[in-house]
């Protein structure tokens, strides 16, 4: 077992982090002002809190549209190789499909697409 | 394959029942999909199977390790359905993902690639952090959700890192792959592949919670919903040490200077440490939780022996421990209905009114401890044996050592439940799911520890 390289590779692990942070702290200039510990908003001045509770339905929605986003990239490789593979791999994208419509189906029946 | 494609359907088909406003069919959906797919289990029987460019390799080891999860889930199951009221909500996504749970689990014994088995266990934790979390409304459902989750995706990280790791030391992620590169090596791996390896083992050893990376554990198994304590003790253990096993075993044996000291250090350490801290225990989950540790430190000397017996002494402890958990555990779930406590004195006197649980708990601790004639202590002499053939006596008589003090906690129940003073016994009325898995695992654990060659023989 090479345990000095496990060692080293730990040694580095935390110079390489712990450098980085102490590094940074003490090479730039610092100056301070309020504005610049304000949340970043357009440029104009923050109105009122900022922890605010979003709808549960933009995560929904978001997640929703990952799946098919999802499914677009397993599609371009499939349709490159549609031709050479044949009718098995029509086959088989289309139990992807179905899998990801039963996905939707099951959104769609517990109202994840009605906006609340 | 079809075994693992019919219970990722019945997972859906549950899923898609409860979205489709039909309550009440998950548990019969769940148990027709479960025994389809222990019946054609059994028919992949010799057949060797090697799937999808290897990917997936279905040989007699994953056979009888899928029987056994595919049983313990459906005992899980059951208690699942007599325990969570018709009025919960998301009640059909619970059983839902209960069923994925095991489809990945399926995949974590069967894997002939490491992205499989990283498939396998990130679906299962995805699963059980959910699972986790099931009742939404109670703090301690939350809060350990949360715990599991955090830590349980840091592990998985490091897991994947080492996956990685070995990725870029041999250039392949297949198994024949990284048996050709360590031969072209001579057994002799680079420090990227050895760190890659250690991390790899640390996920895993996570995923079972073994010492020193049990520390969730005792909080994740107190705070989720006991059922899914259930699940987690019993088939998710079985699972991970199953994937630990063939990892080991089957695909790294050439290299095994190289792993076992880690390996025998930890599992000393696992059932020392645990049985030590199990100890003072109060609650009875936790104190279940520490003996889980306890067992996964017993259940990694198999990977250790590796010898023609130590994939038999794994099934037998594997079967023997999750039946002896879901009987125990499942007892308590019927008293915490009733009592609303898991405090060890909740038990006291109730061998007056509860003749048939406190039977169950009885059998349950003393098969965990490993007395005569139940599976436990078959199960802890083949193992102590196979590994006392390869040489490692020291760790045998660390294993008897911690076993005889693990006795002191396992039979504080039983003190308790024969103790006479019945002031706060109250008569717990079983459901016939209920009957049937304490009936079942009884049964299982009386006729493994007097013919523990029906499961031996297999493998």
């Amino acid at each position: 077992m090479s345990s000095e390289s496990l060692i080293l590779f730990f040694i580095v692990a935390v110079v390489l982090v712990g450098g980085a942070l102490i590094f940074s702290s003490l090479v730039p200039a610092k100056s301070f002002n309020p504005a610049k510990s304000e949340p970043y908003e357009c440029g104009i001045p923050t109105q009122g809190k900022t922890w605010l509770q979003f709808n549960v339905g933009y995560y929904l929605f978001a997640i929703l549209f990952l799946v098919f986003d999802v499914e677009t990239v397993f599609l371009f490789p499939w349709a490159v190789i549609m031709k050479t593979v044949g009718m098995a791999a029509f086959i088989e994208i289309m139990i992807f499909f179905l899998i990801l419509g039963l996905g939707l189906l099951y959104a769609w029946k517990k109202h994840a697409l009605i906006w609340e | 394959m079809e075994v693992i494609i019919i219970i990722a359907l019945t997972g859906i088909a549950i899923m898609m029942a409860g979205a489709l406003n039909k309550p009440g069919f998950s548990l019969w959906i769940a148990i027709a999909g479960l025994m389809l797919a222990f019946i054609l289990n059994f028919r992949l029987w010799n057949t060797n199977l090697h799937l999808f460019n290897d990917m997936i390799v279905y040989d007699n080891f994953a056979v009888v390790f899928n029987a056994l999860i595919i049983v313990s889930s459906a005992l899980v199951f059951l208690l699942f359905h007599s325990h969570y009221s018709p009025w919960e909500k998301h009640l059909d996504e619970i059983a839902a993902l209960l069923i994925f749970a095991c489809t990945s689990m399926m995949l974590m014994t069967s894997y002939g690639n490491l992205v499989v088995l990283f498939i396998g266990i990130e679906t299962m934790s995805i699963c059980l952090y959910v699972l986790a979390g099931s009742r939404k409304y109670e703090l301690p459902s939350n809060e350990a959700a949360l715990k599991y989750f955090l830590l349980g995706s840091f592990a998985t990280g490091v897991m994947l890192f080492g996956i990685a790791l070995i990725y870029g030391a041999s250039g392949s992620f297949d198994f024949h792959g990284i048996t050709s590169y360590l031969t072209s090596t001579g057994n002799q791996t680079s420090s990227m592949f050895s760190i890659g390896l250690l991390l790899l083992t640390v996920g895993l050893l996570f995923k079972i919670a073994a010492v020193p990376f049990h520390f969730w554990a005792p909080d994740v198994y107190e705070g989720s919903p006991t059922v899914i304590t259930t699940f987690m003790g019993s088939t998710v253990k079985i699972a991970g040490v199953a994937a630990l096993y063939r990892l080991y075993a089957y695909h790294f044996a050439a290299i095994k200077p190289i792993w076992a000291t880690t390996i025998m250090i930890v599992s000393a350490l696992s059932f020392f440490a645990a049985v030590l801290m199990a100890l003072p225990q109060k609650r009875f989950k936790r104190l279940l939780a520490y003996s889980g540790i306890s067992h996964a430190g017993f259940l990694l000397m198999a990977v250790l022996a590796m010898n023609q017996y130590a994939a038999s002494a794994l099934l037998l402890y594997a079967a023997s421990y999750s039946l002896a958990t879901i009987a125990a555990f499942t007892v308590l779930v019927e008293v915490i209905e009733v009592r609303w406590d898991d405090e060890l004195s909740v038990f006291k006197g109730m061998g007056a009114k509860n003749k048939f649980l406190a039977f169950a708990l009885i059998v349950a601790m003393l098969s965990m401890a490993g007395i005569p004639p139940f599976s436990g202590f078959m199960a802890k002499f083949m193992m102590f044996s196979a590994v006392a053939e390869s040489g490692y006596i020291v760790l045998v008589v660390f294993g008897v050592i911690a076993s005889a003090i693990s006795l002191v906690y396992y039979l504080k129940p039983i003190t308790l439940i024969l103790s006479k003073d019945e002031s706060n016994s109250t008569n717990i009325k079983l459901s016939w799911e209920v009957i049937i898995v304490l009936v079942v695992t009884l049964t299982l654990t009386l006729i493994f520890g007097i013919f523990p060659g029906l499961l031996t023989g297999l493998l």
